[in-house]
């Protein structure tokens, strides 16, 4: 690879160099080792993404239900309903297909999470309320499901996502430390 | 090229508001941004009053709520009795008639429903919901 | 940092634990009663943990068709007792989700919501409930699409029309699906029956409608109608009888 100057090199390198770098000394262990550990973090990857992704296309394909469902909780007025009725689900896709081809990976990680937390905080306070709501992630198509069910699915998503992420930081801090960087 | 968390998120957060419009104006004439109701299937008291003895009221409280007050020659059809109200809706019903169906206030959703169920059920064409419900009628009414 | 964490939320719950006194063992159930049920029951039961008497201020149901009580007013610590839900079905279908709303004098937890999920099952699925011909229509048969839902078996449909003026034959259309054609004598004048459809091992009963109904044949003094925009828009001339036709329903004026 033709270096010209050194200057404008982001600190960092991502776990794809890290990993493919032709290390000849001691760095050729560790970077099996990584190889594997990166498969198996991948294949979480695509399990998120394809829930997100699967649970976003869910209230894409039916806007007026998935608007009806938000208006339940009764959390917001009608007309902000609508709009997330439109808007949430193609995030949920975008954020599903970036962590699927390491596309703007960090952020759709962070705002994933985000969603997960407000969502499980919505269902809760909306369960405390004692209110009617049909909604989890996967809009109406999950309206038979206890609050129970709701709770721990929504939980294990968080603890995947979180999971990706402290990965994530670490194969970066990992990746920084390698020697031999191009 | 590798941005920053905050411009990550940022990127994904506008990158999807472009299919999001999108589907809006799709959906547009199947969603009221006003009002819960599809706006083909919500009617206010004025406009209904203009069909004049062209529409059939249909009251979709309960019983009790019912008895107690209606629209003049309201039918009542609720949930509790569907099989046994919905024939006598029939006998008042024929090609051509418009039906509101009507519960206590907007906010309730058991007027949606009946109508739903005349919809889909029954296949009534031109069955409408009552904009306001009874609170609505009361106040242009009384 | 991680231990921090740990007893933090520990504490937290040791104080709710403690302090809680009318527990609920499940404020979430959900019911499964089979066709022929007119009810459904939820028994709620709860336990005062604490050390001073609970008493009920009051037990209120979401819907007029839902009833609840309590068994005692007052429960001593220690006793157990138990909310009774009971919904009415009625003619509903689908998932029915009902609330209660118990109060009580407990000043940590005054307010206790109960939910009731009733899944209501689909014996039959009778599509659509209601056919109908105009007056002067041809009298052909129409048909009445009956499925039979995922869980269930029929073997075969009995149906019975509450006017001889109807005429109805039934035919096995596939696995789990029956079709009724329903024929009027004749379309002169305003007819209707209820058929009563019933599967053959199941005590309960379906219905749909038949009905020939349309408007006497003369027009009469169309000035009086305040005729609405709509209306004039079909130009056929049996249409244009529809404003006067009014008068023919009887159950309009009461």
């Amino acid at each position: 690879m033709n270096q010209t100057s050194n200057v404008q090199r982001p600190t960092g390198i991502n776990r794809e160099q890290a990993l493919n770098a032709e290390v000849s000394a001691d760095g050729a262990a560790s970077n099996i080792k990584y190889r594997r550990s990166n498969i198996l973090w991948r294949i979480v990857d695509f399990g998120v993404a394809g829930i997100f992704i699967y649970a976003g296309a869910l209230k894409m394909l039916d806007p007026v239900q998935f608007a009806h469902d938000v208006k339940n909780f009764q959390i917001l007025p009608w007309p902000i309903s609508v709009a997330l009725a439109f808007y949430l689900p193609w995030l949920e896709i975008l954020c599903g297909v970036g962590l699927v081809f390491r596309l703007f990976y960090r952020g759709a990680l962070c705002i994933l999470s985000a969603l997960i937390v407000v969502f499980t905080l919505a269902t809760a306070a909306a369960k405390l309320r004692g209110l009617d709501i049909t909604c989890g992630c996967f809009g109406h198509a999950s309206q038979h499901w206890s609050f129970p069910a709701h709770l721990a699915t929504n939980l294990g998503i968080l603890a995947a996502l979180l999971a990706l992420w402290f990965s994530h930081r670490l194969a970066r801090y990992v990746g920084e430390a390698l020697p031999g960087t191009p | 090229m590798k941005l920053s968390l905050t411009r990550q998120a940022l990127v994904l957060v506008a990158l999807s508001l472009l299919p999001a419009v999108g589907e809006a104006i799709y959906f547009r004439g199947k969603i009221s941004w006003q009002s819960p109701i599809p706006p083909s299937e919500l009617v206010s008291v004025d406009q209904a009053r203009t069909w004049g003895e062209n529409v059939i009221w249909v009251d979709a409280r309960p019983d009790a709520e019912f008895a107690r007050d209606h629209v003049p020659g309201a039918l009542s059809l609720n949930e509790d009795r569907w099989n046994e109200l919905l024939p006598e809706f029939v006998a008042s019903w024929s090609p051509g008639k418009k039906v509101v169906v009507y519960c206590s206030a907007e906010s309730c959703d058991l007027a949606r429903e009946a109508a739903e169920r005349l919809r889909k059920e029954a296949q009534i064409p031109d069955v409408f919901v009552l904009e306001g419900g009874w609170e609505a009628w009361l106040k242009k009414n009384r | 940092m991680k231990t921090h964490i740990l007893a933090f939320a520990l504490s937290i719950t040791v104080c709710l634990g403690a302090r809680a006194e009318l527990k609920f063992d499940k404020t979430e159930i959900e019911l499964h009663p089979t066709p022929a049920d007119k009810q459904a029951v939820g028994h709620f039961t709860y336990q005062n943990t604490g050390k001073t008497p609970v008493k009920f201020k009051s037990v209120k149901a979401s819907c007029g068709c839902t009833a609840a009580q309590t068994q005692k007013d007052e429960v001593p610590p220690g006793e157990k007792g138990e909310v009774t839900a009971t919904f009415n079905i009625g003619d509903r279908t689908g998932t029915q989700v009902k609330t209660v709303t118990v109060e009580t004098d407990d000043h940590t937890n005054p307010h206790t919501v109960l939910t009731l999920r009733t899944i209501i099952p689909q014996l039959l699925e009778v599509t659509p409930t209601f056919v109908f011909w105009k007056q002067g229509d041809k009298p052909d048969a129409k048909p009445i699409t009956v499925k039979v839902g995922k869980e269930f078996t029929v073997n075969n449909i009995k149906v019975t029309s509450s006017s001889p003026d109807f005429q109805t034959k039934v035919e096995e259309t596939g696995k789990g699906e029956f079709k009724i054609d329903v024929q009027p004598k004749d379309t002169n004048s305003n007819l209707g029956t209820t058929l009563t459809i019933q599967p053959v091992d199941s005590p309960k009963l379906f219905y749909a409608t038949a009905r020939v109904t349309g408007a006497p044949p003369a027009p009469m003094a169309p000035a009086d109608q305040k005729a609405p925009a709509g209306q004039a828009a079909p130009v056929a001339p049996t249409d244009q009888k529809a404003p006067v036709g009014k008068t023919a329903p009887s159950g309009q004026t009461h």
